[in-house]
């Protein structure tokens, strides 16, 4: 995985909005192991080695005076400074970001210097932790997983506020790229939910189908995205949506036969270029909108009185 | 329209998963077929699912297009795992040792005759 840093510009709203939300003080490594600049670079050297670390901030009374990378060992190594002092060695004028600061701020600054980790300070200008690239991906990626949790709870429990009165379910259900295991999960759950109403098992198995083959397109073609299910009293709306990487050429992939499923997910059974258009065929609306590097978007309506 | 009783006797087919009134279920339509998306086409009511293939999927896809039964054909032996999974989803599941062909030229030969 590369680690290049992204222009805060290209980076998408969302992961804007949660950057400008955290801190740098809840995203950073606390635990931060420094040394005084008498230690030797083979002090360094086993901390590094010791605690799997690439960088030792080195500290006069909590200040941060330097930095000592692995770079810098690896050339000490050569040049035989092994026994010598850091502060001889260590790299001066580090740049350093505080604690207060947004995580956006660092994020940018990521992207405007080489540096693959900052020291972070407190208000007394003492060192308070360290941040890395690293930290950052999880923290984002921890709190994406935590709103969309909290989406997905709250949407099995009550209908959203902008729907009608007439709303009888609404589910939001997250899919992970690749995870065959749990395709087939909303479908089935739409299934019970038409049974349960005594809709007529024609309409049923066209709503599910519908549903299970949107279900397959996010897992077999994209990098995860979620399907929302939606009752009311005359239909349900199957919508799916995905974070990329889009199609190309729609009317293509609306073409039966035409695929671009890799032998793997062939070897599970799918991939016979089939899905949108049997999903068209199968309901009475369908909707599809794509963006290539944005994603994906298909609505499939199926009436509940059709058929009967 | 046949009993599943009926075929599932002509294939020498084991039971996976038997739910209680399996042996009363009506078959109107047989669909054979190792392409889940095949599968997802499938029309009709009352599908006897005849393939070869192992996976969960299988189990899935026959739930989602509300097949009545499905037969494993050319197994003598199954993953325990599916029976479980069968079960839980309520879905009749067997197994046979006949090849696929052999198993359609069987059951071809029961649907035809009145």
């Amino acid at each position: 995985m590369s680690f290049a840093p992204q222009p805060a510009e290209d980076m998408s709203l969302r992961i804007q909005e949660l950057a400008g939300s955290l801190k740098i003080r809840d995203v950073m490594t606390r635990k931060v192991f420094a040394v005084t600049r008498t230690c030797t670079m083979r002090d360094v050297q086993t901390i590094m080695k010791n605690n799997a670390i690439s960088g030792v901030p080195v500290v006069d009374d909590k200040h941060v005076i330097g930095l000592v990378s692995v770079h810098d060992i690896m050339n000490a190594f050569e040049q035989g400074w092994m026994q010598d002092p850091v502060a001889k060695h260590m790299v001066t004028g580090v740049r350093t970001l505080s604690e207060d600061q947004p995580l956006s701020f660092a994020m940018s600054a990521f992207s405007k210097f080489p540096y693959r980790r900052f020291p972070v300070v407190n208000h007394n200008n003492e060192l308070a932790g360290m941040l890395t690239l690293r930290n950052i991906n999880m923290a984002l990626i921890q709190e994406l997983s935590r709103q969309l949790d909290a989406i997905e709870t709250e949407s099995g429990r009550m209908t959203p506020a902008a729907t009608s009165e007439t709303c009888i379910f609404y589910r939001i259900y997250r899919i992970a790229r690749f995870d065959f295991e749990a395709g087939g999960k909303a479908s089935g759950e739409l299934r019970e939910q038409l049974q349960a109403r005594g809709i007529a098992p024609k309409i049923i198995r066209r709503a599910a189908v519908a549903c299970y083959e949107l279900e397959i397109n996010i897992i077999a073609h994209s990098y995860g995205g979620t399907l929302t299910l939606y009752i009311d009293r005359d239909r349900v709306r199957i919508t799916a949506n995905d974070f990329g990487p889009g199609i190309p050429d729609i009317e293509q992939a609306m073409t039966e036969g035409y695929s671009t499923a890799s032998d793997w997910i062939r070897s599970q059974g799918f991939g016979a270029g089939m899905g949108l258009p049997n999903t068209k065929r199968l309901s009475d609306e369908f909707v599809i909108q794509s963006g290539v590097d944005m994603g994906t978007m298909v609505k499939a309506v199926v009436y509940l009185g059709n058929g009967e | 329209m046949k009993k599943l009783k009926v075929l599932v006797e002509a294939l020498n087919a084991k039971a996976l998963n038997a739910p209680p009134e399996w042996e009363e279920r009506e078959i109107n339509r047989i669909f054979v077929s190792d392409l889940i998306s095949d599968i997802l086409i499938a029309e009709g009511e009352n599908i006897l699912l005849i393939t070869s293939l192992l996976s969960d999927q299988v189990l899935r896809t026959a739930n989602v297009i509300g097949a009545s039964a499905v037969v494993l054909v050319n197994r003598r032996h199954v993953p325990v795992m599916l029976g479980k999974a069968a079960a839980k989803q309520g879905i009749a599941l067997f197994h046979t040792p006949l090849p696929k062909f052999e198993s359609c030229v069987r059951l071809g030969h029961l649907m035809e005759s009145a």
